[in-house]
C-alpha cells in the first residue's frame, strides 16, 4: 500500500508537465497561421540542462522540490519533450511510426515574416526547425508558451523555400534546413538568456536542452508570450485583415491574462490604442537599453529577432560588446547587419508598422507605410528613448531610484550636458580604421567607460571632492587595449573633455544631495553595476566551448549549478546582491575560475 | 606598526575589532582599501565591509582587487589610505596574486610608514611569515590549486594565525603537532575575535588560544 501511494504521489509531483501536449490556443483561433504537425517521441536522449529555477517560477515543479534530477524527472521531461515531427518528407515516403509513439495531439509550427526569404509577405516562412510545445497555464493563472528548436525540418525553412523540396529531418546535406539544432547553441541560449533575464531583459529562457549525442540538441524555449512582431507583420503584408484580428485579439487575450494589460479598454479603437502605446513604450525602451548596454540585436522591418515585449529571441545574433563598438556589422553572406546605433532606427520604423497595422484594423483601409513617418507614435517614441538614455546614463553612474527621479524631473539639462561629453568618450573610435573582425566588420571603440564611472567616485572621496584627476590619470583608467598612444593624445580639445566631464559629473553629484555622501552611495552602486568581469558575446562562444569540453564529466545537476554561479557572478544589480557563505566550496571551483578567465580575456571586445 | 588579525566571520562579528583598527587610523574621516583574496563575487562583499563601516562613521572607501589589471593611479592612492583591509578567501591564490602584483613590499612600505593592515582570515595569514597554516588541518584547510611552494608572506610579526579556529579536539591534536614544528607560537583565533598589533603591543579581543612548543594556552577573553 505504501508503496503504491508513494509511487502516486511521484506521479503527482510531475503531473503539471501533462499540461504540455502540443495543444495551443492559436490552431484554433488561427488555424491558418500554423502548419500542424504529428510528432513522435524521439529516442537517445540524455538531458543535458534542465531550468530548476524557471520550472519552479512557471509552476511546472512546487517551489519546494529539491532541485537535483531524479529518475523519475528525468523520465517526465522525456516523454513530454524529447520529440520529432512527422514532415512531409516522412508523409511523402510512406514512413510508418508505431502508434504508441506518437503523441495524441498536433504540434504547431507557426509563419511569419523572415527577410532572407525569397518569399517577401511570410507565406513560406516561420519556424523553421520549431515546433511549440503548447501553452502552461501555471502560478498565479500566468501563462507560458513553449517552443522546441531542433525538433525537425518544417516545411518552413529557408531550405524548403528556396530548393522547392521537402527534407529530412537531419538531412545532412543541408545545415540549417535540416531541422536540427547543435547542443552548444542550447547551452549558449541557457547561458545569455539568464544573464539577461537576471538584469532585467525581457527574454525568452531555456527550461530544457536534450542532448542526442554527435553534437545534436534539442532547446526549449519559455516565454510568456512568444509571438513576434513578424507573427503579425505577415498579415499585414499579405493584406488580411481578418487574421490580423484574430491574432491580435488573442495576443491581446494573453496579455491581459498575464496582467500585462490592466483596464482594457471595452472598444477595439481603444485596445488598438493601448497596444500601440505600449508597443511604442516597449521598443524604444529596449532599444535605448541595447545600445547603452552594448547590445548587439539584429533588428529589422520584418520584426522577426525580437519578442512583441521587446524580448530577446534567438540568441543565435546577440552579442553584448564589451565596449561602444558601435560601427560593428556582422557579415551575413548576402548582406551585413545593422549597427547597434541603427537599432534606434529599425525598430522605430517597427513601431511606424505598428502604427500601420493598428490603423488598418480600425479602418479597413491599408495605407502607405510611408503616411505613419510622422505619425504621432513616432514622436512618441523619439521622447521615450530619450528619456531612457537619460535613465540608463544615470543609473550606470550608480545614482539610485531617488536620485535619479530627482534628476529626470528637476535637472533634465544637466543630464543632457553630461551624456554629451560622455557620449564623446564613448564613442571615440581607434584611427586604425575600419577592420575585418572573424565574423564581420567593427572599427574598435577605445574607451572603457564602466572603468571611468567605477573608478571616478572612489577616487574623489579619497582625494576629496574639489579634487580633480589630471588628464593623463583620467586617461590611463579610461584607455582600452584597443587604443594606441595617438588615439589618446592629450590634445587641446581632450583636456578640456576630461575637465569637462569631471565637472558635469560633480553637478550631477551636487545637485542631489551632500557630495560626500551622495559620492559614497555611488562608489558602492557602481562597484557592481560596472564590475570588471562583464560577460561579451565573445565570451559566451568561449564559455560555452569550455562547457562542451568538460561536458563529458558534467551531469545535468552540475550544468544547472554551473549556470546559475555563473548567472550570479553577471549579476550588476547592486539591489540584487546576496551575502556569500565563504565556507560553501564548490567542487566547480576549476571550471568557474576558466570561465571568469574566458570574462577576463575578452572583456573589451565583440 | 599597527596590524589586526580578524579570526573570520561577518561583518557584524567583526563590530570590536573595526572599531580598534579606525581607533588606531588617527583620522576623523580616514579613507580605507578593501582588497579582496579573489575579485570573483568579491563586489558583494566589500558592500558589506564598506557598510559595516559607514555604521561607525567612515565614508571614504577604495576597492581594489588585484587579481585584474589595476591602473598605477588606482595604486598610488590606494597606498595613500589610512587603512587596508585584507579579505578572506584562498590564501594560496591570494599570495600568488599578491605577488604577481608586485605588492608585497608596496604593503610593507605601507605598514613602516604608519599605515593601519587588517586582515580576516586568508588576509591575516598574509600578514605573517609563511601562510603555511592555510595548509592544515586536512579536514579544513584551503586547495593550493595555484601549486605554490614558496609559502612566505609578508612577515609583519613573529608568530603564525589560525582563522576560523573551532575549540574541538581534532583542532587541538592537529594545532599541538604544528606547533612542536616551528619556533614561533601559533595564535588560534574564532570567528569574532582577533589580534590587535600596535607598536610593539599585542591585544587579543575575544578569547584566543596559543599553541607553542606543543602546549596550548588559552588567551584573551
Amino acid at each position: 500500500m505504501a508503496h503504491g501511494r508513494a509511487r502516486k504521489n511521484l506521479e503527482d509531483e510531475y503531473s503539471q508537465f501533462d499540461q504540455i501536449d502540443g495543444r495551443h490556443p492559436l490552431q484554433k483561433a488561427l488555424p491558418e497561421m500554423v502548419v500542424s504537425y504529428r510528432v513522435r517521441e524521439r529516442k537517445g536522449a540524455r538531458i543535458a540542462y534542465f531550468n530548476f529555477h524557471l520550472a519552479k517560477e512557471m509552476g511546472l515543479l512546487p517551489a519546494d522540490q529539491d532541485e537535483v534530477m531524479t529518475p523519475a524527472l528525468e523520465k517526465k521531461l522525456l516523454e513530454t519533450f524529447s520529440i520529432i515531427i512527422i514532415n512531409e518528407f516522412d508523409e511523402m515516403n510512406g514512413r510508418k511510426f508505431p502508434e504508441k509513439e506518437i503523441k495524441p495531439h498536433r504540434y504547431m509550427a507557426t509563419r511569419y515574416l523572415q527577410l532572407q526569404h525569397p518569399n517577401k509577405t511570410g507565406k513560406t516562412s516561420g519556424d523553421g526547425r520549431s515546433v511549440w510545445n503548447g501553452q502552461f497555464k501555471g502560478k498565479g493563472g500566468k501563462v507560458w508558451d513553449l517552443s522546441s528548436c531542433g525538433s525537425g525540418a518544417t516545411c518552413l525553412s529557408p531550405a524548403t523555400a528556396i530548393q522547392g523540396k521537402f527534407f529530412e529531418s537531419g538531412d545532412p546535406s543541408i545545415s540549417y534546413g535540416c531541422g536540427y539544432s547543435e547542443l552548444d547553441e542550447g547551452f549558449s541560449t541557457a547561458f545569455f538568456s539568464e544573464i539577461m533575464h537576471r538584469n532585467g531583459y525581457s527574454t525568452e529562457r531555456a527550461l530544457l536542452v536534450l542532448d542526442y549525442g554527435g553534437k545534436i540538441g534539442l532547446t526549449v524555449r519559455v516565454h510568456p508570450n512568444l509571438l513576434r512582431p513578424s507573427h503579425f507583420f505577415a498579415w499585414l503584408k499579405q493584406s488580411d485583415q481578418k487574421a490580423l484580428e484574430k491574432l491580435v485579439d488573442q495576443w491581446v487575450f494573453q496579455q491581459v491574462k498575464n496582467k500585462v494589460f490592466v483596464n482594457l479598454p471595452k472598444t477595439k479603437a481603444g485596445q488598438y490604442k493601448l497596444c500601440l502605446d505600449w508597443l511604442t513604450d516597449r521598443f524604444a525602451r529596449t532599444s535605448a537599453r541595447f545600445e547603452d548596454d552594448y547590445i548587439f540585436c539584429w533588428l529589422d522591418w520584418d520584426g522577426d529577432n525580437i519578442l512583441m515585449d521587446g524580448g530577446i529571441i534567438d540568441y543565435g545574433s546577440i552579442r553584448q560588446f564589451g565596449l561602444f563598438h558601435s560601427e560593428y556589422r556582422y557579415d551575413d553572406v548576402e548582406r551585413y547587419s545593422t549597427t547597434i546605433v541603427e537599432q534606434k532606427q529599425k525598430a522605430k520604423y517597427l513601431v511606424q508598422t505598428f502604427a500601420q497595422m493598428f490603423d488598418y484594423l480600425k479602418t479597413s483601409q491599408k495605407k502607405n507605410i510611408k503616411e505613419f513617418s510622422s505619425h504621432s507614435s513616432m514622436t512618441k517614441f523619439d521622447e521615450i528613448f530619450e528619456e531612457q538614455k537619460d535613465i540608463n546614463l544615470l543609473e550606470k553612474i550608480g545614482f539610485n531610484q531617488k536620485h535619479t527621479e530627482l534628476l529626470l524631473t528637476k535637472y533634465r539639462s544637466d543630464v543632457y550636458e553630461f551624456r554629451k561629453v560622455f557620449a564623446y568618450f564613448e564613442t571615440a573610435k581607434s584611427s586604425e580604421g575600419l577592420i575585418e573582425v572573424a565574423d564581420g566588420v567593427n572599427r574598435n571603440a577605445i574607451f572603457c567607460m564602466r572603468d571611468i564611472l567605477r573608478e571616478l567616485p572612489q577616487l574623489l572621496l579619497a582625494r576629496g571632492v574639489n579634487a580633480r584627476l589630471d588628464a593623463d590619470e583620467f586617461i590611463e583608467i579610461i584607455r582600452s587595449s584597443y587604443a594606441n598612444d595617438d588615439d589618446v593624445k592629450l590634445t587641446p580639445t581632450m583636456k578640456s573633455k576630461i575637465t569637462q566631464f569631471q565637472d558635469l559629473y560633480l553637478k550631477l553629484v551636487e545637485l542631489v544631495g551632500k557630495t560626500s555622501t551622495v559620492l559614497l552611495t555611488i562608489t558602492m552602486r557602481s562597484s557592481v553595476i560596472n564590475k570588471y568581469d562583464r560577460v561579451t558575446g565573445d565570451a559566451v562562444t568561449t564559455v560555452v566551448d569550455k562547457v562542451m569540453n568538460a561536458r563529458p564529466k558534467l551531469s545535468a545537476n552540475d550544468m544547472y549549478d554551473v549556470l546559475r554561479e555563473f548567472t550570479e557572478f553577471q549579476n550588476l544589480d547592486p539591489d540584487l546582491i546576496q551575502k556569500r557563505d565563504h565556507n560553501k566550496k564548490s567542487n566547480r571551483e576549476r571550471l568557474m575560475k576558466t570561465m571568469v578567465k574566458i570574462v577576463r580575456e575578452y572583456r573589451e571586445g565583440l | 606598526m599597527k596590524l589586526v588579525f580578524h579570526g573570520g566571520g561577518h561583518a557584524e562579528d567583526n563590530k570590536a575589532l573595526n572599531l580598534e583598527a579606525l581607533r588606531m587610523c588617527k583620522d576623523n574621516d580616514p579613507v580605507i582599501t578593501y582588497i579582496p583574496a579573489c575579485s570573483i563575487d568579491s563586489e558583494g562583499d566589500f558592500l558589506e565591509f564598506a557598510k559595516s563601516f559607514q555604521d561607525i562613521g567612515v565614508g571614504r572607501f577604495l576597492y581594489f582587487p588585484i587579481d585584474v589589471p589595476f591602473d598605477q593611479t588606482m595604486l598610488m592612492q590606494v597606498l595613500k589610505s589610512n587603512m587596508i583591509h585584507l579579505s578572506g578567501g584562498n590564501t594560496f591564490y591570494f599570495l600568488n596574486t599578491m605577488r604577481k602584483a608586485k605588492l608585497m613590499p608596496r604593503l610593507k612600505e605601507f605598514v613602516r610608514s604608519g599605515g593601519v593592515l587588517t586582515g580576516l582570515s586568508a588576509g591575516g595569514i598574509m600578514m605573517t611569515p609563511d601562510i603555511s597554516s592555510a595548509g592544515y588541518p586536512e579536514f579544513d584547510c584551503d586547495v593550493n590549486d595555484e601549486h605554490m611552494k614558496d609559502f612566505r608572506a609578508l612577515k609583519l610579526v613573529n608568530f603564525e594565525f589560525f582563522p576560523h579556529y573551532r575549540n574541538s579536539k581534532r583542532y587541538e591534536q592537529e594545532l599541538i603537532s604544528q606547533s612542536k614544528l616551528i619556533d614561533y607560537p601559533i595564535y588560534a583565533v574564532p570567528d569574532g575575535n582577533g589580534i590587535v598589533v600596535e607598536s610593539e603591543n599585542t591585544k587579543f579581543i575575544g578569547k584566543c588560544f596559543c599553541f607553542y612548543k606543543g602546549k596550548k594556552i588559552v588567551i584573551g577573553r
